[in-house]
């Protein structure tokens, strides 16, 4: 009656110790995302998406399309039952191609994300613990002298200084995408450090490596993870402006802005072949953009 | 203080509801409340007890589409808040009552001076009857800072709100509230984030101006030193319910319900004595609150009917009513 | 240990913390916040340092902890001179003083369990072995009376008062012989605040603490400090016993902030001194005025006032003033 919430055996509580704070609140955390209606909408999309990516060799209706196949009596067939998008100048299922092609345009988002991100808010995290020193300075200069060069122009340019392959478009992409990490993280570590909480365990005579890692890096992540998801999307949209100048992977494996780029010259007549490939770009940005906006609101709003 | 029998504010019977993950909180329980013309109410209790909320609730500025009103209405002169139209509202909150509210940093906006912020206010409130020039809004601010005793308000009127002190921006709150004609103010525990010597003297002003004008006053404040100076009449709340109002002589002297008694026995005097042990136990949930009275699972006296259903407020005597059925037997 | 007096463990002398902001024409322009303090404490006491915002009295306990480097002056603490920032000091002064923050909010890390909050003094000034943390953290705990379910809970989940407790409790894992406390009830309601205060000192009692008690409540301190200080821009105005300061208090500006208390009974009502209407802004400490910091708000100034500071002047045992009204008396001794 007075303290109900109080169990009094210890090795009880031992065992149903919760592994972390964000599972324990995984019902609230899931109300907090599904308040609004186009979070959930951005989520069913991306995992269209990736469901499909993954299984695309037994769900898709003609996998052997998305390699080297020709059939020249069936190209340039409208959009149809048997043809979901059309067919393209070879022949080829479109809709096969652009499931196959979101394969390469996440695996190229997560590795990009995966690359980038680790050491681009290290040196933000530092960098905000050490504000205000040299070491501050230097980072976040060098981070600023990437910001500066227009990001798709940098990619351009690194993608076709090496041989144009997947690999080597992602090294692209990865070299431009770490330092918006570092800014984020810059900003946040910094004003964390000041919090008593910080000040606390310093004055308690913890070591920096605790501080910086188990003090204050947590408290960084949140807009860190809503970054990524909403980074998905534009990872797959730099990449397939790299494919459509030909950067990327190359022919017979599909890549989307390679199969806009493929399709325009026969605009407007066989239109289904660059508006597909297209709108499963803005498909995929619209996806991770509402989700993200969920996530954003489930990890950023202030605890009750 | 005289009290006309005119009744200016009469909360009855108000359950307020938040929508959150689990269901509903349901922060208040049946809150009554009532203010006459020229009155000044004071309502004291802890964080969390529903205080905001119901005067957010007086002008129907809750959290839209998260809060959900099952029952109760809210009479202001006569007329039933929560079934007004919004120009209604708008009537009220522009001409009939003023809040001023704690923080007076959030309570301005950094990027407008002064004048502009207080012109703002004249001018809406005035809005329903003739548009008023600049240059007779500009006095009328200018007359307003003045009550409020700030140095060389026409300086003061072009100054930003992150160049003036703590206890300037509450003045400047205060003489927004007061820029026109009102009926009542809210006060919302002014000047806690202020120092004790610059929160007695917005203290004394606040009281000098509602004493000048006749204003009514509700004035939330968790210090009951505050509330013994400021008041003629003071509610005690609870987890959303009003457990005891009376005046304030009284209320201190004989205390009836076990909160009060305990929240007295609480405050440390300057005389000494060391401090009382608190009141055991915390808040109750408001996802689940308990089903009678919301501070029988705190309290050291109850009886099996506490737990049943919750006691309504009962005058034991004259102006001091107390909702607690260890007073009815 | 040499000690400098036997029983007082915190000796503080003539300290001085100002902060440079900038420059001007005439030269650097400092925020003198702690503008020459003389202090001390005495084992198993509560000293109670009260005073408005600007006043310095944060600025001492966060210079006592280590969070600042004095400008100049020292500070002993056990006889040994500690007078540097925590990064400078021994681990054995870290495990010693240890400081209760005002707001249990961000005291607290939000991303945390309370077990892996209270986990690192244990780690760094405890030689116990990692399979006994649980335990005596369940022990910490419950000293502070709150459940070993805690362990498990972060602190956006709890109430204001427990993150309070929990901090208390943190700072009670080094087993320390000093803890600051800078506000610690400031943020809370009153019958919250009646629960910790009693709690602190019972662990006094039984833990062998010292207490440097910072509140701007002057009903508070009167029933939790042994003996009282009171600040203004930087400077002790009067140091005295608790009831002594409260019964006689000498200082303008001391009567000046008790009779502004609100109270609630007769009996304090008749207990407070004359009124003392406070007029103006508090100065801030930048712009510090000549003589006495005092003289502008002061209802008893002389023109002496605004020339000289006045020294401290020791009227009776253990009762000091910092006031030219008893500079008089004490030439005319």
């Amino acid at each position: 009656m007075r303290n109900s919430n109080q169990p009094n055996n210890s090795i009880a509580i031992s065992l149903l110790r919760p592994k972390s704070i964000f599972w324990l609140n995984l019902g609230k955390n899931w109300y907090k995302f599904s308040r609004n209606t186009l979070s959930i909408v951005g989520l069913v999309i991306v995992a269209g998406i990736i469901i499909s990516a993954i299984f695309a060799p037994w769900i898709t209706p003609y996998p052997k399309h998305a390699g080297p196949f020709v059939d020249f009596d069936n190209t340039g067939q409208p959009p149809s039952l048997q043809h979901l998008c059309g067919t393209d100048n070879m022949g080829r299922d479109i809709f096969s191609r652009i499931i196959f092609a979101f394969r390469g345009a996440l695996i190229m988002a997560v590795v990009v994300l995966a690359l980038a991100v680790p050491p681009g808010v290290l040196l933000g995290l530092i960098a905000g613990y050490f504000q205000n020193t040299w070491i501050d300075t230097v980072i976040m200069r060098i981070t600023d002298v990437f910001l500066g060069v227009p990001p798709l122009i940098l990619a351009l340019a690194i993608a076709a200084m090496l041989k144009p392959t997947l690999m080597n478009a992602m090294i692209a992409v990865t070299v431009m995408w770490w330092p918006w990490y570092t800014r984020l993280v810059y900003g946040m570590a910094s004003s964390v450090r000041n919090e008593y909480f910080v000040i606390a365990a310093d004055l308690t005579g913890a070591s920096k490596f605790h501080i910086l890692f188990r003090e204050i890096l947590l408290n960084c992540l949140s807009p860190v993870f809503t970054k990524m998801a909403l980074d998905v999307g534009w990872v797959i949209l730099i990449g397939a402006s790299l494919s459509f100048v030909g950067l990327g992977e190359q022919p017979p494996i599909p890549a989307l802005g390679q199969m806009v780029s493929d399709g325009a010259r026969y605009m407007p007549t066989f239109w289904w072949m660059t508006i597909f490939p297209a709108l499963a770009i803005v498909l995929a940005i619209l996806g991770f953009n509402l989700m993200g906006d969920g996530l954003r609101d489930m990890l950023e709003t202030g605890r009750e | 203080m005289k009290t006309k029998e005119n009744i200016l504010l009469d909360i009855k019977d108000l359950h307020v509801w938040y929508r959150v993950y689990g269901g509903y909180l349901k922060v208040l329980n049946g809150v009554h409340l009532m203010v006459r013309e020229g009155e000044r109410v004071g309502l004291v209790g802890e964080a969390g007890c529903g205080k905001t909320t119901t005067m957010k609730s007086i002008l129907q500025i809750l959290p839209p589409g998260d809060f959900h009103i099952p029952q109760g209405q809210i009479f202001y002169k006569g007329q039933d808040v929560l079934k007004m139209s919004f120009k209604e509202l708008q009537r009220l909150r522009s001409r009939e009552i003023a809040m001023i509210f704690q923080d007076p940093t959030a309570a301005l906006n950094p990027v407008f001076i002064i004048g502009t912020q207080i012109g703002d206010v004249i001018k809406y409130s005035s809005a329903f009857e003739e548009n008023e020039h600049k240059e007779k809004i500009k006095e009328q601010s200018i007359k307003a800072l003045k009550e409020v005793y700030l140095p060389d308000p026409e300086r003061m009127r072009i100054n930003y709100p992150f160049q003036l002190s703590g206890g300037m921006k509450q003045r400047v709150c205060i003489a927004m509230a007061i820029s026109s004609p009102r009926n009542l103010l809210i006060a919302d525990e002014p000047g806690t984030s202020l120092d004790v010597t610059i929160q007695d003297q917005i203290m004394r002003l606040l009281n000098e101006i509602v004493e000048k004008r006749k204003t009514s006053v509700i004035l939330i404040t968790h210090s009951l030193g505050v509330a013994k100076e400021m008041t003629d009449r003071i509610y005690v709340m609870y987890a959303g319910t009003i457990v005891e109002t009376a005046l304030p002589e009284v209320l201190f002297k004989n205390p009836v319900h076990p909160y009060t008694k305990g929240l007295l026995a609480s405050v440390p005097k300057i005389s000494g004595g060391g401090i009382a042990k608190g009141i055991p136990g915390k808040l109750p949930s408001y996802l689940n609150p308990p089903s009678g009275c919301r501070f029988q699972p705190r309290c050291e006296q109850e009886i099996p009917i506490c737990s049943e259903k919750p006691p309504q407020l009962f005058e034991i005597e004259k102006d001091h009513l107390v909702a607690c059925y260890l007073t009815q037997r | 240990m040499k000690q400098a007096t036997n029983n007082e463990i915190l000796k503080i002398e003539k300290l001085k913390k100002y902060f440079h902001i900038g420059k001007d024409k005439k030269g650097p322009i400092y925020v003198r916040a702690v503008d020459g303090v003389d202090l001390n404490i005495k084992y198993g006491e509560t000293l109670g340092l009260v005073g408005e915002s600007g006043s310095g009295k944060s600025t001492i306990a966060y210079t006592v902890v280590g969070m600042y480097r004095p400008t100049s002056g020292q500070i002993m603490f056990k006889g040994k001179n500690i007078g540097l920032e925590a990064s400078r000091r021994s681990l054995s002064s870290k495990k010693e003083i240890q400081i209760v923050f005002q707001d249990p909010g961000s005291s607290l890390n939000p991303r945390q369990t309370i077990e892996q909050i209270l986990a690192l003094p244990f780690r760094i000034h405890t030689q116990t072995p990692k399979r006994q943390f649980r335990e005596k953290m369940v022990e910490l705990l419950e000293k502070v009376e709150l459940s070993p379910d805690y362990l498990y809970k972060s602190p956006p989940s709890i109430g204001g008062g427990e993150k309070q407790m929990v901090a208390i409790a943190r700072a009670l894992a080094s087993n320390p012989s000093l803890i600051v406390l800078d506000e610690p009830t400031s943020a809370l309601d009153v019958s919250v605040q009646a629960k910790i205060i009693n709690k602190l000192i019972d662990l006094q009692k039984e833990m062998h603490l010292t207490y440097l008690f910072i509140t701007h409540d002057l009903s508070l301190m009167r029933n939790v400090a042994n003996r009282i200080a009171i600040m203004y821009l930087g400077k002790i105005c009067e140091v005295a016993e608790a009831v002594t300061f409260f019964e006689k208090p000498l200082h303008p500006y001391t009567q000046m902030l008790i009779s502004s208390v609100p109270v609630i009974s007769e009996e304090e009502e008749k207990l407070k001194p004359k009124k003392v209407i406070s007029t103006g802004e508090i100065p801030s400490p930048v712009n510090i005025p000549p003589g006495c910091s005092f003289h502008l708000r002061c209802p008893y100034k002389m023109s002496i006032c605004s020339k000289v500071d006045p020294e401290m002047i020791e009227v009776s045992p253990e009762h000091i003033v910092r006031c030219h009204l008893f500079a008089k008396l004490e030439s005319k001794k």
